[in-house]
């Protein structure tokens, strides 16, 4: 694998607080990883564990409540959290994409799909205005909309929620980004569109080189196509290690959980474990290992602060007692 | 199986099509168009037995399931349900008939399908006060707080609103509600699509148990094939409004006859799996389901393997071992 290179994205010690009317929550805390080119990268974890939260503050989108109160992230040599606002806006849409989670709420509603396509090929890829069209039509068959051309002039209240989470990731892909960052592309897609569109992320991946961060919330599609898996709970990333030793030997008990929770294709609903308990509250004070109330094999040792060992070269576990 | 063979049939769907009249631009005055969403569908479902039904969306899965609660009127087909024709009572009065509380929906988005203004308590006493048979405020006050307990609701929580509870709490409320009559059978439209892996888990526990407690038939509603494959006793595919294969679910998951089906379940995630080397990858455009051709197969187009006959005659459903059906020439 390429670990020669240093990684295009890097993500040290990011802490992220949201300042709310019932005090400060602290939704990330001290989260790293990096992700090289051409590497899939999955971020996996319950709703409410920081994900997108950790998405949004890359991309320097997030809620004006949130404030990133420390760490760094590096991408391709730009300082992502000290960059000026007009920095970013030459290199979001361009170099770094992101596919959202709910499309409907991402598209301009009152803009054709095909003319939103065309405005990011305008603004960042120098495509004239002549080629646009053509090129957003090329777009929309890359992604496997039926009949294109009529498609080009549809609204999105027009189109399925499918449909639109494919223009999405049209939109994404339009400028051929080096790092892509996709916040549940595939949710709500049936396995046949989901695969197809999988299969395209992976052949960019292939060809150009696009890094992707893909954050889902199903381990069985992040284990077919990350190279590693990034496991995040409440704020926290308690495991990281490449895929196929992230389910042979996963380290974290929260991450044993998560796998026995994924029903799969050889087990019986009594094979299926619940994680016991919820995510903590994030307001206040909180324990070091956050997975503290819902561990089993809590000790007063795990009350210290929080340990990062590697077991195994690559194979990152945020735990006092790992597995 | 054999079991579902020699238990008593509790739905059994005939013929059933549902057409929706569409408007076609640049279509010929006067000339009128139909959207086939359901296309003589024909199944049955045993007392206690678990079907799922799975395809893509835009199959007409949805459309199914608002024929068989009979939220809308089929255009052909008739729908017998524990021996009663169901299918011949028109939608705006089956809320009248007996049959109503015997027949009971769970929700996909458990957010989008409790009322804001309700809490858990009247959520759940809703169908107790206007279909069950308890009398009184007292009456109903114990059935919700029985119903609570057999779904594992905390009682503490029947006074909260919706916004107040998590995902896997609303749904619990969501399924109180639908099994507070103790329906004979429970309509599942994709339950845990919503909620997160730990939760679907729990979720998925507890159907199960309900099932087994209260004998209850499950229609289940999934694209998530291997949620059906944990909880259905036999499955049914469906491709544009026509159900191309149906077995029992061991043998249609380890031996698919219908080439959608395999295409379906090839592309499944799983870890180590071998990924994508295994997918069969469908290409072409699917047909549309406006005015479709009835000579044609519905998924000739997109078919690995589709044939001249294909396009000259329609493939029924037939047996290809046992109880397993698929509608394929090739099958």
């Amino acid at each position: 694998m390429r670990r020669d290179a240093a990684p295009l994205l890097s993500v040290e010690d990011l802490s992220v607080e949201f300042r709310t009317r019932d005090g400060v929550v602290r939704a990330l805390d001290c989260v790293g990883f990096g992700i090289h080119r051409g590497e899939t990268v999955g971020v996996v974890g319950e709703s409410g564990s920081g994900k997108s939260v950790m998405a949004f503050s890359l991309m320097r989108i997030l809620d004006p409540a949130a404030r990133i109160t420390q760490g760094r992230a590096t991408f391709g040599g730009l300082d992502l959290i000290a960059a000026s606002e007009r920095e970013l806006g030459l290199r979001r849409g361009r170099d770094l994409a992101m596919i959202f989670q709910n499309p409907r709420t991402a598209l301009n509603p009152i803009r054709q799909i095909g003319r939103q396509i065309g405005d990011v090929l305008l603004r960042h890829a120098g495509v004239p205005r002549a080629q646009a069209r053509a090129r957003a039509v090329q777009l929309l068959v890359q992604v496997q909309i039926p009949d294109p051309e009529r498609r080009y002039w549809a609204y999105p209240f027009e189109l399925s929620g499918g449909m639109c989470q494919r223009v999405m990731i049209a939109l994404a892909l339009a400028c051929g980004p080096a790092l892509l960052i996709a916040d549940e592309p595939t949710t709500g897609l049936d396995v046949t569109t989901q695969a197809a569109i999988m299969d395209l992320i992976d052949e960019l991946a292939l060809q150009s080189h696009m890094a992707t961060m893909l954050i889902t919330h199903d381990l069985g599609l992040a284990a077919e196509h990350c190279e590693r898996i990034v496991v995040m709970h409440a704020g926290h990333v308690v495991e990281c290690a490449p895929t196929a030793e992230l389910f042979s030997s996963p380290r974290h008990t929260y991450t044993a959980k998560l796998i026995g929770a994924t029903p799969r294709p050889v087990s019986s609903s009594d094979d299926l474990a619940a994680i016991p308990g919820g995510l903590p509250d994030l307001r206040g004070d909180l324990p070091p290992c956050r997975y503290r109330a819902r561990c089993e094999r809590y000790a007063p040792l795990c009350d210290g602060p929080l340990p990062r060992s590697e077991p195994v070269p690559g194979h990152l576990v945020a735990c006092w007692k790992p597995l | 199986m054999l079991e579902a063979s020699l238990v008593a049939t509790l739905l059994e769907v005939a013929s059933v099509g549902k057409r929706f009249p569409v408007a076609v631009r640049g279509a010929a005055r006067g000339a009128e168009h139909f959207l086939h969403a359901v296309d003589d569908v024909s199944f049955s479902v045993g007392r206690g037995e678990c079907v799922g039904l799975v395809g893509e969306s835009g199959c007409g899965k949805s459309t199914l399931v608002k024929l068989i609660t009979r939220l809308l009127d089929a255009t052909d087909g008739r729908i017998w349900f524990d021996g009663h024709d169901i299918g011949g009572v028109p939608a705006a009065h089956f809320a009248r008939v007996t049959q109503r509380a015997q027949i009971q929906m769970v929700f996909q988005d458990p957010t989008d399908s409790l009322n804001p203004r309700f809490t858990a308590f009247d959520t759940i006493a809703d169908p107790v006060r206007r279909l069950g048979a308890h009398a009184g405020p007292e009456a109903v006050a114990l059935r919700v707080r029985e119903v609570a307990d057999l779904v594992g609701l905390p009682r503490e929580l029947l006074r909260r609103y919706p916004h107040q509870l998590s995902g896997g709490q609303k749904q619990r409320v969501g399924i109180a509600r639908a099994v507070a009559l103790e329906p004979a059978l429970l309509v599942l439209d994709e339950p845990t699509s919503a909620l997160d892996v730990s939760v679907q888990a729990v979720i998925l526990k507890l159907l199960e148990d309900l099932r087994r407690r209260l004998g209850m038939s499950y229609l289940f509603v999934s694209h998530d094939l291997n949620v059906v494959r944990l909880l259905a006793d036999r499955v049914l595919v469906m491709y544009l409004g026509r159900i191309v294969e149906m077995g029992g679910v061991e043998d249609v998951f380890a031996s698919p006859r219908h080439p959608y089906t395999r295409a379906l379940l090839s592309s499944v995630p799983a870890p180590g799996e071998g990924g994508a080397g295994r997918r069969i990858r469908l290409t072409g455009e699917p047909r549309s389901p406006i005015d479709p051709d009835p000579r044609v197969c519905r998924f000739y187009g997109r078919c690995p393997d589709g044939l001249a006959r294909c396009t000259e005659e329609m493939p029924m459903l037939k047996v290809t071992s046992g109880d397993h059906f698929a509608a394929c020439h090739l099958a």
